[in-house]
């Protein structure tokens, strides 16, 4: 990795041009699973992205000290060991928010985001650098969580966060808040961000 | 590190973070398991409260169909106010878990309560609670406390409940609706039978 | 619930893919096929299967009994990492054209969210060892089945006029919108 790469641009990359759902298409599991509200969304964000930031610590420091063959398996019991962390940190202080996302908190073990920030970047990068890289990713994911679940909210329940922001005047689109609407969303959304991408290249 | 062979190093390191990440979580088990058991009584405390709301406290039986509530004034009353177990069973889209309240004589409802469902939402998840009836969110497992067993609860479909053993299906929601009605009843018949092979060895 | 109820449960009724969005990845990525969506699903089942084994094994005979139930995660997530691992060199012996059509998606089975999640769901809902193993065969058939409807569809979409923004991934989540709405049909069956 290019160490003159500034560290504002190992963050920012993750926000958008690197984002991991939209521009990579990782950790979708769990994307389409629990964005069916808002604040399901940034939950699951921030467990995902401290599982991610608290691995980068442990990978980045421990780097040079895990013979390249066995480091899918030390990173996986790492990560692995995090994601219980999180998932017992939220039963047994948001017990309402662990029973809303229910299994999918464990699957974070297997989203591909953070295996794979590790393998490219974390293993290969000191502390600082795969924190800042981390965050940022972190924060890209929580971006398009909330995005997601702020859409199918509106759409699939007339509130947001749980405020009420539609009318009586209208007719929840229940689709949204079910399987198909959350593969219908993201497949926009990510049909926007091309388009943005391309607007931006070309004006 | 570097003179030991790479066999050596691979074991040593992976023991190294499986011993750090046991640590991790042992200590973290300590620490949150009493939080999580107490979160959970007191949901069960809740549900319990729920169906047999005139108890003050209960004393809970194991057998063979389950836990079984037994609800009391305190705890020097001769005889329960009512009995409370939980009934699980398939809904229309996955598992649904149910408290319900017998009266002693285990002939009559006191009540229920729907803990977990994935129903449809906007019309399955009506068992629980339904917005769109603005004079009685709750009519639906209301219409439960007092109806009597036996034979059996029966849900009807767009008619209006004539005997005290009947109540009224959730419209667009028959499946969701008669599934409740199943799951409760199965259930009440296995507490009765193991309560009356019971029976004389009571004191 | 009877065995063939719970077989056609996790199958068709409540997908794997369409209804709990496990397996999305290998989903998007491999279902460009039929052929290497159907040898994918097969290979993801039997890893499933033992999986199953192993998983109910360790929880049930391990993990409860000395009371260490927060080793859950990273016990199966290091089963599932070995099993595929095993699975890896086995098929390369057995069957050297095989390995070389399922090419990297093989190791990528590890992060299948499907292959966790079904053990964990199987804690979860309490299963006995017999469900457990039913349960992962119709989880295994259901991915099987959802990756082929894809790959059939996808197959015919490369001759599709695709919007431009919506080439590639974009128009894969339509698809799968639809196909998850059609299996939504199915909703009630059991």
């Amino acid at each position: 990795m290019s160490k003159t790469v500034p560290l504002k641009t190992e963050f920012i990359k993750g926000l958008w041009k690197e984002n991991p759902v939209i521009a990579s298409l990782l950790g979708l599991c769990p994307t389409l699973a629990v964005t069916n509200a808002a604040m399901n969304g940034l939950a699951m964000g921030l467990a995902t992205t401290f599982v991610l930031v608290m691995s980068s610590l442990m990978i980045s420091a421990l780097r040079k000290v895990i013979p390249h063959q066995v480091r899918i398996a030390g990173f996986i019991v790492i990560i692995a060991t995090f994601v219980t962390v999180a998932d017992r940190f939220l039963a047994a202080f948001f017990p309402e928010i662990s029973a809303t996302l229910g299994p999918y908190i464990p699957l974070i073990v297997v989203n591909c985001l953070i295996l794979g920030r590790q393998e490219a970047f974390s293993s290969r990068n000191g502390i600082g650098r795969s924190l800042v890289d981390s965050f940022g990713m972190g924060l890209g994911f929580i971006f398009v969580l909330v995005a997601l679940g702020s859409v199918r909210e509106v759409l699939g329940s007339g509130s947001i966060f749980g405020i009420t922001v539609m009318g009586d005047w209208f007719n929840p689109w229940m689709i949204m808040i079910l399987p198909p609407g959350a593969f219908l969303t993201l497949g926009l959304m990510i049909a926007l961000a091309n388009w943005y991408n391309d607007w931006r290249a070309t004006s | 590190m570097s003179n030991l062979s790479l066999s050596t190093r691979m074991i040593l390191v992976l023991t190294l973070i499986t011993v750090l990440s046991g640590g991790i979580l042992a200590g973290w088990d300590m620490y949150t398991k009493p939080k999580v058991a107490y979160h959970r009584l007191q949901a069960l405390k809740a549900a319990i409260g729920h169906v047999l709301p005139d108890h003050g406290m209960y004393e809970s039986q194991e057998t063979e169909t389950g836990t079984l509530y037994f609800g009391k004034t305190d705890s020097l009353a001769e005889s329960p106010v009512g009995v409370a177990f939980m009934a699980i069973g398939s809904g229309f889209q996955g598992e649904v878990r149910i408290m319900v309240g017998l009266t002693p004589d285990l002939m009559k409802l006191t009540g229920i309560k729907v803990l977990e469902q994935i129903e449809t939402p906007g019309l399955g998840t009506k068992i629980v609670v339904d917005p769109s009836n603005k004079q009685d969110p709750f009519w639906f497992p209301k219409q439960f406390e007092g109806i009597v067993v036996s034979p059996e609860i029966v849900v009807l479909k767009n008619a209006k409940p004539s005997a005290n053993n009947e109540v009224q299906g959730i419209t667009g929601a028959t499946i969701s609706s008669k599934a409740i009605a199943r799951i409760i009843n199965d259930k009440i018949k296995a507490v009765q039978k193991t309560l009356s092979s019971t029976e004389g060895r009571e004191s | 619930m009877s065995y063939f109820l719970l077989f056609f449960s996790a199958a068709i009724v409540n997908n794997f893919v369409l209804s709990y969005f496990l397996g999305i990845c290998p989903f998007v990525g491999v279902s460009k096929k039929v052929s290497s969506a159907v040898s994918m699903g097969m290979a993801v089942t039997f890893v499933m299967l033992i999986t199953a084994v192993v998983t109910w094994l360790i929880y049930h005979l391990l993990l409860v009994p000395f009371e260490v139930e927060i080793l859950e995660y990273v016990s199966f997530i290091l089963v599932i990492a070995s099993l595929v691992q095993l699975v890896e060199m086995f098929i390369r012996k057995v069957s050297k054209p095989l390995y070389d059509t399922l090419g990297i998606y093989l190791p990528l089975i590890t992060t299948n969210c499907a292959i966790l999640g079904l053990a964990l769901f199987s804690v979860l809902r309490d299963y006995g060892f017999i469900e457990s193993v039913v349960f992962g065969l119709g989880a295994g058939a259901g991915f099987t089945l959802a990756l082929v409807i894809m790959a059939g569809i996808r197959e015919e979409l490369e001759l599709a006029p695709v919007p431009k923004y919506f080439q590639g991934a974009g128009i894969t989540m339509i698809v799968a919108g639809a196909l998850a709405l059609a299996f939504m049909g199915f909703a009630g069956m059991i």
